[in-house]
């Protein structure tokens, strides 16, 4: 092994979704830490892990049960004003791995840290992980004695990255926890919740004006909640739209807990595809959509840009908003190229990879993970311009930008502010956007 | 409760500790975890990962690989690695996760061994430890392996045995040291692991002295000393300026240094030079030799003992990493003198404003 491996969108599309190189699967090598991972190959690493994610609750603090290993990382996310005051810490030591004794000392534990708070949290969300999923530990009954000895709402999150690619993979987890709070109340036919991220949509998304006039008074998202009780009201919710799929557990949960339907719509890049989409949402919910000016002024955002820049050629990552395939066969069907792609490919994903094959069969797909990527060598790559944190690391002498803002790009809106990022790093030369 | 944080975040795991003091031996490491602990280890205690391409890995453990404890699997991965790389040996570090499974890790060095071809260092870190206990591990092993050379010696080398960024924050920290020693007259300083790679650790046999610059690389010069004869020194040769700086003003006050123990001992030597009689004591949330410490040393327990120790001590400074500055009794003051700690803080000295 001394070259980065990859292989072209035809090659894999003609192999199949059953064939996927053993390169290009995790679970089959070594897993490659490079700056272009770390984001999303730790549950506890950059952005949302489970550890921010877990603190979507108003008002809540995280109580962290593990060795101090686990809780390391935190250090960085404490460097934040709002967040340095809501991390706790129970460490547990090689005996505690060994009896499990350090699970009688939880609810003090918390009571402890309530106390100490200068106001008292909404809830304690108590941070497990590795250790606790081997030792097979009952969080859910130890949370029910910490509620009962402390007089607080206590709800356990799974950061057990051992079960990343199972059933219930830590962010699919805490997602469900985050709302597991939530009591049953009236419902208000007026008042949808937004799924699926922690942190706002853009507020240029058209998805917020089409509900309006769609008769839609209350839009509620978790990180929108100003306090608990703005967050208690999302239990009111006519329908919960779930934009990630990693929330489809929750709206689940909450559709059995407290009677909220769902609909699921994904983030997507080629225009067609979202108006076809808010097309079906309308039929659901018996309303009609006119987004009509929304999709002529993303599409115009593309026109623009490719009559400023021209034809260019792209290399996608995996570390931005958007699936990476999605993302760079919809900027094929504009009329640009794509030479790279990193990206994980799975079953969610395969049907574009064989779509860009069709249109665009040499695109080269690399594993970021594959300890093939030490050898990287981005000097033969033909792309001029990069999208995504990762593809910036491989190129980084390239124009481009990272696409990976906490506001949340959707639909429409999200495809006109990526173009007119583009639009301002290519303007102002590389890193104009970084 | 002892084992509770209220205020400070927990410090650098002795797995970050190993990764540290292997890190710039052209060898490839295996972090035998999930992929969180990796994320820690290069997202935040290892500086030099930002800088330059590296082999760090994780082993990417599943469940299915915890429960049935897979360790051919992990071997097959680790010689596909391998295979055609370029690197010199493998290293097998140890989380959680393999502490709770009870990893045979002596198993895994021979089977990697024989897989491999090369020599392959294990250290059972357990992410319950603190950095200098894997760090320690780690020198001690990779000397074992490598160092079993008894060569001549060259009076005019002298090795450095402890520096990581863990410990000196500083990226350039390597040569900083070696240019303090080479003004005692040393020709060539083989700071391992921050300037001396591979090839200068198995020439190990061949430094005239030893100078162990924090309590991590004590273990390997007692090695050292015991194979070759090969003596050593516990001393810190390089403080940094801006600390060095603020000490005169402590003279006559009484002082509590918490740093590592070797730096905060040589932190405690400076304010002596300036006024003998000032009361200083030191103190580590880390490894404190016996030998090593004075009357009043004490090792830091938890977050509830070093609030109470500071607020009965009666100090008037501290010289210390000033993130531990969140802990400190908000109805007393002290004049703090910032001493970045990677370990503690994952500050490096030119992120200090």
């Amino acid at each position: 092994m001394n070259h980065a491996y990859s292989i072209t969108a035809a090659e894999l599309a003609a192999r199949g979704r059953d064939d996927i190189p053993p390169e290009l699967l995790s679970s089959a090598h070594l897993i490659y830490s490079s700056p272009a991972t770390l984001a999303f190959n730790s549950p506890g690493a950059q952005g949302f892990g489970v550890k921010r994610a877990g603190l979507a609750v108003p008002g809540s603090v995280m109580l962290l049960v593990a060795p101090a290993c686990c809780g390391r990382n935190t250090s960085a996310l404490g460097c934040e004003a709002a967040l340095a005051e809501r991390f706790f810490y129970l460490m547990q030591d090689d005996t505690d791995i060994v009896t499990g004794r350090h699970l009688a000392r939880i609810p003090e534990a918390v009571k402890e840290v309530c106390d100490s708070c200068a106001v008292r949290p909404s809830a304690v969300m108590i941070c497990i992980t590795c250790v606790d999923a081997l030792l097979g530990t009952d969080m859910e009954r130890v949370c029910r004695k910490a509620s009962d000895y402390a007089g607080v709402p206590v709800v356990p999150c799974y950061m057990y990255a051992l079960t990343r690619e199972g059933r219930l993979p830590p962010m699919v987890s805490v997602r469900r926890s985050v709302y597991s709070l939530l009591q049953p109340r009236e419902k208000v036919p007026t008042s949808v919740n937004i799924l699926g991220f922690f942190s706002p949509l853009r507020d240029d998304t058209e998805l917020y004006t089409l509900l309006r006039a769609a008769g839609v008074r209350a839009i509620r998202e978790i990180s929108r909640c100003a306090d608990y009780e703005e967050y208690q009201k999302m239990a009111e919710a006519n329908f919960n739209l779930v934009l990630n799929q990693e929330a489809r557990h929750a709206a689940a949960d909450l559709q059995k807990r407290l009677g909220i339907p769902s609909v699921e719509l994904a983030r997507l890049y080629q225009t067609d595809k979202i108006a076809n989409q808010y097309r079906l949402l309308g039929q659901a919910v018996g309303a009609e959509f006119d987004d009509a000016p929304y999709r002529e002024q993303a599409e115009q955002a593309i026109v623009n840009f490719k009559n400023t820049f021209g034809h260019r050629t792209f290399a996608v990552g995996e570390w931005l908003n958007a699936d990476p395939f999605e993302l760079s066969l919809s900027l094929i069907r504009n009329g640009f190229a794509v030479s790279e792609i990193f990206g994980t490919v799975g079953e969610s994903n395969f049907i574009y990879v064989k779509k860009i094959a069709a249109l665009s069969p040499d695109t080269r797909i690399y594993s970021n993970l594959s300890p093939s990527m030490m050898f990287y060598d981005g000097a033969d790559a033909q792309c001029d311009t990069v999208i995504g944190r990762d593809a910036m690391y491989y190129h980084p002498a390239l124009p481009g930008v990272a696409w990976n803002d906490e506001h949340q790009p959707f639909g429409y809106a999200g495809v006109a502010a990526l173009f007119d990022e583009l639009n301002k790093a290519l303007s102002g030369g590389m890193g104009a956007a970084r | 409760m002892k084992s509770l944080l209220k205020h400070l975040s927990p410090f650098a795991p002795d797995q970050s500790g190993a990764v540290s003091a292997l890190f710039d031996f052209g060898g490839l490491i295996v972090i035998c975890d999930a992929g969180g602990c990796t994320g820690n280890i290069c997202g935040f205690d290892e500086p030099r990962w930002f800088i330059r391409r590296s082999a760090v890995f994780s082993a990417g453990l599943r469940d299915m690989d915890a429960i049935l404890g897979r360790d051919d699997k992990l071997v097959a991965k680790l010689q596909s690695a391998m295979d055609g790389s370029g690197l010199k040996f493998s290293a097998i570090i140890g989380t959680p996760v393999p502490a709770i499974i009870a990893t045979d890790f002596k198993a895994l060095k021979r089977m990697a061994e024989k897989r491999t071809g090369l020599p392959a260092i294990t250290v059972p870190a357990t992410g319950t430890r603190h950095y200098d206990r894997g760090a320690s591990d780690a020198w001690l092993e990779l000397f074992k392996t490598f160092a079993t050379e008894k060569l001549d010696i060259d009076p005019g080398t002298v090795g450095v045995l402890g520096a990581s960024p863990l410990d000196f924050p500083a990226l350039d920290a390597g040569n900083l040291l070696s240019d303090a020693i080479k003004k005692d007259g040393w020709k060539s300083v083989k700071c391992y692991g921050m300037g001396a790679g591979l090839d200068d650790v198995k020439k190990a046999s061949s430094a005239a002295k030893n100078i162990v610059v924090s309590p991590a690389g004590l273990a390997a010069a007692k090695h050292l000393q015991k194979t070759f004869g090969t003596p050593y020194e516990v001393r810190c040769p390089w403080l940094p300026e801006q600390v060095l700086d603020a000490l005169p003003s402590l003279a006559g006050e009484k002082t509590l240094v918490i740093h590592q123990q070797v730096a905060a001992n040589a932190v405690r030597d400076e304010i002596l030079k300036h006024d003998a009689a000032s009361h200083v004591d030191v103190a580590s949330w880390f490894i404190m030799e016996l030998e090593f410490m004075r009357a009043n040393d004490f090792h830091i327990e938890s977050e509830e003992a070093f609030i109470e120790a500071v607020a009965n001590g009666g100090y008037d400074a501290i010289v210390c990493d000033s993130r531990l500055r969140v802990a400190l009794p908000r109805t007393q003051t002290f004049n703090i003198i910032d001493f970045p700690h990677f370990a503690v803080s994952g500050r490096l000295l030119d992120e200090v404003k």
